[in-house]
């Protein structure tokens, strides 16, 4: 059973994180690796954490990566499969019925009787049952894609429990069935993403057909090349304060912790405004962009002075 | 490598994580893939593919971190600078499958000859595969421990070695070798139980929790002991916990409409019977009212503790409850559990009522003054108690009462049946005025009436 290769799995790894790199994206090697195992054993991945860490932005950068369209589905509740799977063009029909109404008069002519009339009809039965009547929907998209795509199912935990059930099928074995044409099997299996907030407990079957990636929030050093990344232009020393000044602020007991995206939407706030350095007048005028509960707010002003120079003795 | 998977998953398991066949296949291709030389990437590819919640995530990375681990067997006395190499060395793990000789994974100098030369990765191996020999995954009690020291040392050869010692020391009483082959040899056995000792907390663990849930969700309320308590609001709050998951999806399916034929037509018969006002079927989500009622004196406190927090644990299902509790007299304790953490509310309602001598019929006229205009059709009473009245009146005629107007009375017994009747009990004449008297017990008990009344509430 040793055809393991590591030193193969190492470098396709470091591929993985080069990419990512390069579309701005800067993954973890736990990130690395459960992108390298799901497309290695074609299996979706369902990522978890909190809000803002950048679930969705990875399916993002994945599609940049392979390369491949990225077909999204955001999930809320009441969603179905006419919604996400596929729907008959009701009004094409209806309006190629008007159209052929004449036609269906030559077709008809000499027929005997009713029962002949509809033996005949009979013959084009599928005519309006076909693929060409069929609107496709992000599922069904992401199945017919002939270079194969990154299907994101956002937010699966806002869907009802009957979606998540639906799905089973797709994510199983990229195939579905469409009562009036048959099983539509995927031409080139898809990477599915999968993200939850965890509102609520996602099923054991859904969560045992997927590859289970919690991302939480990144350490200092991998927000500061994250921001990097993001805000280039944002000066070095800037930059750590501000990371250390955001990581202090997930320490405290808030209502709602910064997350990643609200560090990049500071810094490139910070960036506006040409500020050199973290004082506590400058961040007591931005800070609604990190918290987002006036009560949050509240709380974190007081604390404003000391945090800023914690920040920067940190830094 | 496929046997230390499983006995990997077997340890996994055993904390508490579950783990699937079909997950284990997953995790025996996702080794394929990453190979086993990098411990890092080993142990995200597995977390990835087996653990998946936080919860499981931190059970796997202990566990990971318990069963991957290796020490250096060879100690300080020889550190393997002279090329420590058996016949044939495999890398560090437990071993791939093989070496299944029945003594003596080492070389040809045996179980002496690897402490002799200090070959660490040797003596390791040797270990592992002993191990596997005796099927140290099988332990299950401490009282083991000492068997499978003694097994494992077997299986390494320990024979011969204490043959060559004794051999040694007879020839020569303080013969150097001798003296520090037998130093080595101590600390081999050191190694060896301190390997069964991991093995035993990893496989048996969550042994015991698991089987005193088990033995508490049987054991009658009313002898639980106070050093129990921690365990069985735990308990009681994963029971609901299973209780909501199971009840509130049929709720989801409730909220579904398909048009209502009949009613769309009679209600467009203003327009000329044009549909043009379309009514949708809609299964009424009836939440059901709960009246708990608990008799909190003497040993019925149990058992109305255990009651109280499962109801109130569970009220994404039940969202309108109004709790009672009684000895001498009856009073409202919905506002304290409203306010205050379900625990605490618990000890406060048994604190405040719990301190007199019961008096049914007083109580249940009480109850019949404070809540009968308040019962209707969809109302649940639920009664926990002894009906034990003091040969005072039992206040049949109030109860019967309710009974009209409510949806259901359940009289909630914590005695054994036999018990009933007997002495001051008045159960046959309050049962009369019931729907359902049951005895109620235990845990499991509990949950399923629990359970039921929760059923109705679609």
């Amino acid at each position: 059973m040793s055809t393991a290769n590591p030193t193969a799995a190492l470098a396709a790894l470091a591929d993985i994180q080069r990419g990512f790199q390069s579309s701005g994206y800067i993954a973890s090697d736990a990130i690395a690796t459960c992108v390298y195992i799901a497309q290695a054993l074609s299996k979706p991945i369902l990522v978890e954490g909190p809000p803002g860490v950048g679930k969705t932005e990875l399916a993002n950068a994945t599609a940049k990566l392979l390369d491949k369209p990225l077909i999204r589905l955001q999930c809320y509740e009441g969603l179905d499969e006419s919604k996400a799977l596929y729907e008959w063009k009701y009004g094409k029909q209806l309006l190629y019925t008007q159209v052929l109404k004449e036609k269906l008069g030559d077709l008809m002519q000499g027929a005997q009787g009713l029962k002949e009339s509809i033996a005949r009809l009979h013959e084009f039965d599928d005519t309006f049952f076909n693929e060409e009547f069929l609107e496709p929907r992000p599922l069904l998209k992401a199945l017919w894609a002939p270079q194969g795509a990154v299907l994101l199912i956002d937010e699966i935990d806002k869907s009802d429990q009957e979606f998540e059930a639906f799905l089973l099928e797709l994510l199983q074995d990229y195939q579905i069935s469409i009562p009036e044409i048959g099983t539509v099997k995927a031409k080139q299996p898809p990477v599915v993403f999968l993200t939850s907030n965890n509102t609520r407990e996602i099923g054991d079957a859904l969560k045992r057909r997927c590859l289970h990636l919690y991302i939480p929030f990144p350490d200092a050093k991998l927000e500061q090349r994250i921001i990097e990344s993001r805000v280039p232009a944002l000066e070095a020393g800037l930059r750590t304060q501000l990371v250390a000044f955001v990581q202090s602020l997930r320490g405290l007991d808030l209502k709602k912790v910064p997350a990643v995206s609200e560090t990049i939407d500071w810094a490139r706030t910070l960036l506006l405004l040409h500020a050199a350095e973290l004082e506590p007048a400058l961040v007591r005028q931005t800070l609604n962009v990190l918290l987002k509960f006036q009560d949050d707010i509240e709380h974190v002003d007081a604390e404003v002075p000391a945090l800023t120079r914690q920040a920067a003795k940190n830094a | 490598m496929t046997q230390v998977l499983s006995n990997f998953i077997k340890a996994l398991r055993a904390s508490d994580v579950r783990v699937s066949t079909a997950e284990s296949i997953d995790a025996a291709a996702a080794l394929a893939l990453v190979g086993f030389e990098h411990r890092t990437l080993i142990k995200e590819a597995l977390g990835q593919v087996l653990a998946k919640t936080p919860d499981d995530k931190s059970r796997f990375n202990d566990c990971f971190e318990r069963f991957f681990t290796f020490e250096d067997l060879a100690g300080d006395s020889a550190p393997g600078d002279e090329q420590a190499t058996g016949d044939d060395q495999r890398e560090g793990a437990p071993g791939e499958d093989g070496g299944q000789g029945g003594s003596g994974g080492g070389g040809d100098g045996g179980l002496a000859a690897m402490l002799e030369r200090g070959d660490g990765p040797a003596l390791q191996q040797a270990l592992a595969s002993a191990a596997r020999n005796v099927q140290l995954q099988n332990i299950r009690l401490f009282t083991q421990r000492g068997m499978y020291i003694r097994r494992i040392l077997e299986d390494m050869g320990i024979e011969p070695l204490d043959d060559l010692l004794f051999a040694l020391l007879k020839a020569n009483d303080d013969d150097p070798r001798a003296l520090r082959l037998k130093e080595q040899k101590a600390r081999l056995v050191e190694n060896v139980a301190g390997l069964v000792d991991r093995q035993m907390l990893m496989y048996t663990a969550n042994a015991w929790p698991k089987l005193r849930e088990e033995v508490l969700q049987k054991t009658p309320l009313a002898r639980i002991e106070i050093r129990d308590f921690k365990v069985m609001q735990e308990l009681v709050r994963k029971l609901a916990k299973r209780l909501v998951s199971l009840h509130s999806r049929r709720r989801h399916v409730s909220k579904r409409g398909q048009l209502d034929v009949r009613h769309t037509i009679r209600k467009n018969i203003e327009y000329d019977g044009l549909l043009f006002d379309t009514v949708w079927k809609r299964v009424r989500v009836d939440r059901p009212k709960v009246i708990a009622v608990c008799d909190v004196s003497g040993s019925v406190a149990q058992v109305a503790r255990f009651l109280l927090l499962f109801l109130y644990s569970v009220a994404e299902v039940l969202p309108k409850v109004r709790a009672f509790a009684f000895s001498s007299h009856l009073g409202e304790v919905t506002g304290l559990f409203e306010s205050k953490p379900v625990e605490d509310a618990v000890v406060e309602t048994i604190n405040t009522y719990g301190m007199g001598s019961t008096d049914y019929g007083g109580a249940l006229a009480e109850l019949e003054r404070l809540t009968l205009a308040d019962i209707d059709q969809r109302t649940t009473v639920i009664i926990l108690g002894d009906a034990r009245s003091n040969y005072g009146d039992a206040g049949e005629r109030s109860l019967r009462r309710i009974h009209e107007r409510a949806r259901r009375v359940l009289w909630l017994n914590p005695e054994p049946m036999a018990f009933w009747n007997s002495g001051d009990s008045e159960m046959q004449k309050l049962g009369a005025a019931c729907d359902k008297v049951e005895s109620c017990r235990t845990l499991k008990h509990l949950e399923r009436v629990v359970s039921e009344i929760a059923r109705t509430a679609i």
